[in-house]
């Protein structure tokens, strides 16, 4: 690994909106759950454990959109010099990705760990329970697809911007993360169907909630009262992992297809 | 040695090009002076391959640009916007494009000391916190410190004051290597006699000849017998004559006087013939 892995791997895990958006913000959300929305759950083992694991589906799925949305501002600010730096320096095109993934992706498992580890403490203070995963491997193995996908979407966006020729799109485009994690975090309120299988956030959270839990996830509304769809987990998880196969192959094209933009096109945000 | 052949560059869908037929051979440290917007930096990033080129083809040590992919040390500019691969600290940057290029980080340090940016500034601020001459001048620091065997530099004196100019000058002079440099301003001539020139102006590449030569060379808006160089601008013909015209090159604080003069068409005639 070059120097640019580690100034990488620093730079996006300083950068405020990160602190900020993906780790304070859902924070004060870990903590509503726990002591505002958490109040008439029953200090039983398996509500408290069905209820956290909810909670860990939600909440993970919104810190990892925010971290995806830093990530591909990130990217944008780049794309000037990537055109330069793998034509005239050690960083070889194949190089920078695989740099670039391998830091992104050990953000999102950063965060993942400090989202899963201030639950763990806050739900414990809250309940007096400690709510352990019922598959460690497995919900490790979910977060690891998840933070695969998800860098797999942002440098997908953010290759899309040089590509289209779009710069005054970047603030908007760069957001798509945060905003589909945001329609996912409602899944306990809103029974997406069919959808839950087609969006790859409603995927992360189920997974992550089936893994947690021991639990078949339902397709949504688990808050709400009448039948729930139980999900197929297999297919759950085929479905993710299609959509980060499809992404990785996009991004393979399009960083092809910006060899032909030149730097002056292409913004700095 | 870096080839241009037939180059034509135009920016998004625009027809009209910046560039037009340019032909050279950069073999050895020459200077490209231009007025503001005479193609200069349009020119410098289709040498680096930065720009999309409509026609022609750049060839760096036989290789097309286009087709040149992880070669350290074939070329280095100082463009902000390409050292901006990561919003770290100057001192961060520095050891970055070091450890990229194989560049030797204490020269970098010891050009950025001689030009008056200090440790504390690199170490607490990023590049887009810097003044606009400490920008150009960690830019410049960090492209000649990669030792490359080309080295770009767009307008390295802007910004400058006089001292650090002349300290600048003595680091490109001891350069080991081809360093191609634009600017329009034309005092540097006198610093820089055994280096070769070329002209821009509208897009159009002139030259080259020695910088030498240029000393005493005058500038006339008129078509004059064995020109050292001829050149259009604006559909007027411009001569560079050793003898016979009333602009010395060296009186010009910059380019930009020769293009507004030609710009007056006739009146711009009178204006050059009625100074002392």
């Amino acid at each position: 690994m070059t120097r640019y892995f580690t100034l990488s791997l620093k730079t996006v895990l300083t950068r405020p909106e990160l602190i900020f958006w993906a780790i304070i913000f859902v924070e004060f959300w870990v903590l509503m759950w726990a002591y505002v929305f958490g109040v008439h759950i029953p200090a039983h083992e398996e509500a408290v454990k069905d209820y956290v694991s909810t909670a860990y589906g939600g909440l993970t799925i919104l810190s990892l959109s925010a971290t995806a949305t830093t990530i591909a501002y990130a990217l944008i600010y780049s794309s000037k010099s990537i055109k330069f730096v793998t034509k005239y320096t050690r960083l070889s095109p194949s190089r920078f990705m695989v740099e670039n993934a391998v830091s992104s992706i050990t953000v999102l498992l950063i965060v993942s760990a400090i989202m899963f580890a201030s639950m763990i403490i806050v739900f414990w203070h809250r309940f007096g329970l400690l709510v352990l995963p019922h598959n460690p491997p497995g919900l490790f193995a979910a977060t690891l697809l998840s933070a695969v996908f998800l860098y797999a979407l942002s440098s997908f966006l953010s290759l899309l911007i040089v590509v289209l020729r779009a710069p005054r799109s970047a603030s908007f485009i760069a957001f798509v993360p945060l905003m589909l994690g945001f329609l996912a975090y409602a899944s306990p309120w809103i029974d997406f169907r069919i959808i839950a299988y087609i969006s790859p956030f409603n995927c992360i959270s189920s997974l992550f909630y089936h893994y947690y839990s021991g639990k078949q996830p339902v397709t949504g509304g688990i808050f709400m009262p009448g039948d729930k769809e139980l999900m197929d987990t297999m297919l759950t998880a085929s479905s993710l992992t299609t959509w980060t196969i499809t992404l990785l192959i996009l991004d393979i094209i399009l960083l092809r297809r910006m060899r032909g933009v030149g730097i002056e096109e292409i913004r700095i945000v | 040695m870096i080839e241009v052949v037939d180059l034509e560059v135009s920016y998004g869908r625009s027809r009209k090009p910046v560039l037009r037929n340019v032909n050279a051979v950069f073999d050895c440290k020459s200077l490209v002076l231009g007025p503001n917007g005479s193609g200069k930096t349009t020119l410098f990033r289709a040498l680096c391959g930065l720009t999309s080129i409509r026609r022609g083809r750049i060839l760096i040590d036989g290789l097309d640009v286009e087709r040149i992919y992880a070669k350290t040390g074939l070329i280095m500019v100082n463009f902000p916007e390409v050292l901006s691969l990561l919003p770290v600290k100057i001192h961060d940057l520095i050891s970055l494009y070091a450890d990229l290029t194989g560049g030797d980080k204490a020269f970098a340090y010891r050009v950025l000391a001689d030009l008056g940016v200090g440790e504390e500034i690199l170490r607490s601020r990023r590049l887009h916190e810097l003044s606009a001459g400490q920008l150009k001048a960690v830019c410049t620091a960090i492209a000649l410190s990669a030792h490359a065997k080309h080295v770009l530099l767009d307008e390295p004196f802007e910004q400058l004051d006089p001292a650090r100019k002349s300290r600048l000058i003595r680091y490109l002079a001891d350069y080991d290597g081809i360093i191609i440099l634009n600017t329009h301003e034309t005092w540097l001539v006198r610093s820089l006699e055994d280096w070769r020139a070329f002209f821009m102006f509208e897009g159009v590449l002139y030259g080259p000849v020695l910088v030498k030569e240029l000393l005493e060379a005058r500038f006339s808006l008129r078509e004059e017998a064995n020109p050292i160089m001829r050149m259009m601008i604006s559909g007027r013909a411009v001569s560079l004559v050793k003898d016979g015209g009333r602009m010395p090159l060296l009186s010009l604080e910059s380019l930009d006087r020769v293009y507004e003069l030609a710009l007056e068409g006739e009146r711009g005639d009178e204006i050059l013939h009625a100074q002392p």
